[in-house]
């Protein structure tokens, strides 16, 4: 069963002072997410990501279309128990120290006392702010602003998760750490719905993802069916590298990359790469490496997306 | 109750906001200063004392209805903490009575403690209780003001900048104090047309003097001369504050139930 | 000289310079606009309605203000250097007073009195004084004091007596006035001018007003009355010496020694009266204690006859 339905969702912007033009930022999307799902939603800045999380929260209102979420339009009360959001560059109320936050977010769901308390202990463990549960959010540095918002979004222990940027400003051990929480949600069955520029990661957690650009969708499906997961071929990393050996790749193959005292070539096809290979080793050079080139992602975009 | 929950959290919210804690302290130095300045009038200084205290309560009072009250859904908007709040199971109509009801208790807590430095102040002056007693309804219509000026503050927060907030808060509030002028002047002109114009805005402009002229004196007044106020006069002027604001509450609801948050 | 220190040193010059100028030029500035005390003379507001309209509900605290102005604005006479001061803006600072507080009765017995007198004690102004009373009459119909000050207005600055006597009549009607208030409407009826009245009246003023300022006018008028009869009874002994002895004496103290008077009065503030032996005027001196107010009318002579009468032909 689809948890989130969106059926030609569009949404116009009024823009300017004077004369007031049309903007359309999101144009017609129709997709869906089926239960358990880790989908990604991706598209360069302006695509339309933030705005289609803001209709699905019904922060702002469509101009066509609807939206369900588990079966509910956007805009029921009653489904957000089921929810959770976190916004992108968050802020929270920076007068509150971290368990006051929960503890107020717990409260608007009807959580009391004696299983609140437990709750905000257990959840600041859970991202890692144990320690800083007395301090007040205006002292947080960015990656704990995120992490709290993490917590505040999975506090209810929602079906759906919305994320927006959840991994924006954070270094590569807040980055690690936000995956492994959406890793566990995956665990437990919660869908996850989370958009992003930074295609590492989406390319590491998501099942299928989704790709916007300029307020229409471009593609949705399944990652691997995206990137049509062809092996491009090899790139093969030596070290200790005879001038004879240098001369015999230079006819090998058609690109030679220095790395410092290695040296990088591209193999197309693998014969190639069992040429390469058995010439290195004939003429004693260090083998260090040897990887198949993907098209990733990020060639994906560049190449798709920015036409 | 969610509401409860909003209201609880604003009113946290103020309670650690130093600019109150000045205002506050300003009120109480006026208050205890009003000993000093009582002397002036040779032989009135107990009426000083009253008046300036209940003035200082009621001009402080007002200072943070308005300067709060205009942020209170501003600054979530521009901070976006309204964001993650409206993606909880909460109605948007609870969001605007939970920060309109914190917002209302803190003037409370602050006027009772303004009232307290005041009661003290005229009780080392030799006042006794039963005539300190006397203050309280005008303590309390001050309070229905109060109340009504967050209301004011708070609509105008649902749509608006807060200095253009300020303004419109600011001017309303002092044009709510000419309401019986503007009748006169609507009965001075010879125009009908106008007549009909200053009538309609009599009702429709908030009408402040409810609050501070009862029975045709002076709320302030009758205090500092210890007199009694009318009861009726109080709960009456109780009634307007409830239909005027409950009014207000609808339009600030409406408008922020409609708002797309950009 | 490190950069540090030299910041500072130069910090410590320019607040010791700013710090010298600051008297000089504030007084400069008070030279040009003649005295500080002006800012009183200045009203703020044109009339007691607009005052009222722009209270905005502070109307009480408004009229303790405007009160305390009009006690300062009177009381900043100039004692010491006997400047006449004018009293212009009073009646304004006090309308606008009672407009904002009605019930504040001192503002208008104040006014009453110092409205009423002449200078250099007030602002002359009679009429004025009596519209400030009849507000305060309309608003208080039973207070029986400002009927009293209304009529003591009439009699003693007016000299309107038939006025006088209706003002304190209709006070003695009044359930709260005290029994004496029939009599001095008696009074005034039956012989305005007589200074036994006039005294009477500034008795009674010194002793049922709690206000101070009042008490010492009062006062002030009780001692005058005194060193006018002071004077003219040292005048009449003075012409009934150069009766006898053809001519002015040369000295008050000639009077003891011949007998006419066993001991030369001094004023009530204990200094010597002036003589002049060329007219056998007897006059305040100038450095004299006592304020001297001017009574507005003229009960020498009927004060001579008294003496004469006492004192007999010889």
């Amino acid at each position: 069963m689809a948890v989130i339905e969106i059926e030609s969702l569009t949404k116009d912007f009024e823009v300017g002072f004077w004369r007031k033009r049309s903007v359309r930022a999101l144009d017609g999307l129709s997709l869906e997410v089926a239960r358990g799902e880790v989908f990604g939603f991706l598209g360069p800045n302006g695509a339309g990501k933030t705005t289609t999380l803001k209709l699905l929260m019904s922060l702002i209102r469509p101009t066509a279309g609807s939206a369900r979420i588990l079966g509910e339009p956007v805009d029921s009360v009653a489904m957000r128990r089921r929810i959770g959001y976190l916004p992108e560059n968050p802020y929270f109320y920076d007068y509150l120290t971290g368990e006051e936050l929960l503890a107020y977010v717990g409260s608007l769901f009807g959580i009391r006392p004696p299983m609140l308390d437990r709750k905000v202990g257990e959840l600041l463990q859970t991202v890692g702010l144990a320690d800083a549960r007395r301090l007040q959010l205006r002292k947080y540095s960015k990656g704990m602003v995120q992490r709290i918002g993490i917590a505040q979004a999975i506090l209810n222990n929602p079906e759906v998760v919305f994320l927006d940027e959840p991994m924006s400003g954070l270094d590569p051990l807040g980055r690690r750490e936000v995956r492994e929480v959406i890793a566990s949600l995956r665990s437990r069955g919660v869908t996850v719905f989370f958009s992003s520029h930074i295609l590492p990661d989406v390319e590491a957690l998501c099942d299928r993802v989704a790709i916007l650009d300029k307020g229409k969708l471009r593609e949705v499906g399944a990652l691997d069916a995206i990137l049509n997961v062809k092996i491009e071929g090899h790139e093969i990393i030596l070290a200790r590298i005879s001038s004879a050996l240098r001369a015999r790749l230079g006819e090998l193959c058609d690109r030679i990359t220095p790395l410092g005292d290695r040296v990088a070539v591209r193999a197309a096809t693998a014969r190639q790469v069992e040429a390469i290979v058995s010439a290195a080793v004939a003429a004693g050079a260090e083998l260090v490496s040897v990887n198949p080139i993907r098209r990733s992602l990020e060639d994906y975009f560049f190449k798709e997306v920015e036409a | 109750m969610r509401v409860l929950a909003i209201a609880r959290n604003t009113f946290r919210e103020n309670i650690r906001d130093k600019v109150l804690y000045n205002l506050v302290l300003f009120a109480l130095l006026m208050i205890v200063s009003s000993l000093a300045l009582g002397q002036l009038t040779l032989g009135h200084t107990d009426k000083v004392i009253v008046d300036l205290g209940l003035s200082s309560i009621s001009m402080i009072g007002t200072l943070i209805a308005i300067f709060i009250g205009i942020s209170l859904v501003s600054k979530e908007l521009e901070r976006r903490t309204v964001y993650a709040l409206l993606a909880k199971p909460v109605h948007r109509w609870e969001f605007i009575l939970g920060k309109f009801l914190g917002l209302a208790f803190t003037l409370t807590v602050n006027v009772v403690i303004m009232t307290a430095g005041l009661i003290l102040t005229l009780a080392c002056h030799g006042v006794g209780a039963g005539s300190c007693l006397r203050l309280l309804p005008a303590v309390y219509l001050i309070l229905l003001s109060l109340g009504l000026t967050t209301a004011l503050a708070l609509v105008f927060s649902t749509f608006s900048t807060p200095a253009l907030s300020a303004l419109f808060t600011f001017f309303l509030w002092v044009i709510g104090h000419f309401n019986g002028d503007l009748l006169e002047l609507g009965r001075l002109v010879e125009s009908a047309v106008f007549l009909r114009l200053c009538r309609v805005l009599y009702y429709v402009l908030p009408n402040f003097s409810n609050f501070s002229v009862i029975d045709s004196r002076n709320v302030i007044q009758s205090a500092a001369y210890y007199r009694p106020i009318d009861p009726w006069g109080v709960a009456w002027a109780t009634a307007y504050g409830l239909v005027y604001g409950s009014l207000l509450l609808g339009i600030a609801i409406a408008v922020f139930s409609r708002r797309d948050f950009k | 000289m490190t950069d540090g220190r030299r910041r500072a040193w130069l910090l410590i010059a320019s607040f010791g310079a700013s710090a010298a100028l600051l008297k000089p030029v504030q007084d400069r500035v008070d030279a040009r606009f003649r005295q500080p005390s002006t800012v009183l003379d200045v009203l703020y507001f044109g009339s007691p309605r607009v005052a009222r309209a722009l209270a905005l509900g502070y109307n009480s605290l408004l009229a303790d203000v405007y009160w305390m102005r009009s006690i300062q604005y009177y009381g900043r006479r100039d004692e010491a250097a006997r400047r006449p001061v004018r009293y212009g803006n009073l009646v304004a600072l006090l309308e606008i007073t009672t407009e904002l507080d009605p019930d504040l009765l001192d503002a208008y017995r104040f006014g009453g009195v110092f409205l009423a007198e002449p200078e250099p004690a007030g602002a002359g102004r009679p009429d004025q004084a009596i519209e400030l009373l009849d507000r305060g009459i309309v608003r208080h119909p039973l207070e029986w004091r400002l009927y009293f000050d209304k009529g003591f207005t009439y009699f003693w600055f007016v000299k309107d007596y038939a006025k006088a006597a209706e003002a304190w009549l209709a006070a003695s009607r009044l359930p709260t006035a005290p029994n004496w208030m029939e009599a001095l409407a008696a009074m005034s009826l039956s012989r305005g001018g007589a200074v036994e009245t006039a005294r009477a009246l500034w008795e009674r003023q010194d002793q049922e007003s709690n206000r101070q300022d009042v008490k010492k006018n009062a006062r002030n008028h009780l001692i005058s009355l005194r060193v006018d009869e002071d004077r003219w009874t040292l005048e009449f002994f003075v012409e009934r010496y150069r009766k006898k002895f053809g001519a002015w004496p040369a000295r008050l103290a000639d009077l003891v020694r011949v007998g006419l008077l066993k001991y030369v009065p001094h004023d009530p503030s204990d200094t010597p009266y002036l003589y002049d032996p060329a007219t056998g005027e007897v006059r305040l001196s100038p450095a004299t204690g006592v304020l001297y107010l001017k009574i507005p009318y003229d009960y020498r002579a009927a004060f001579m006859e008294k003496l004469a009468r006492a004192f007999g032909p010889n």
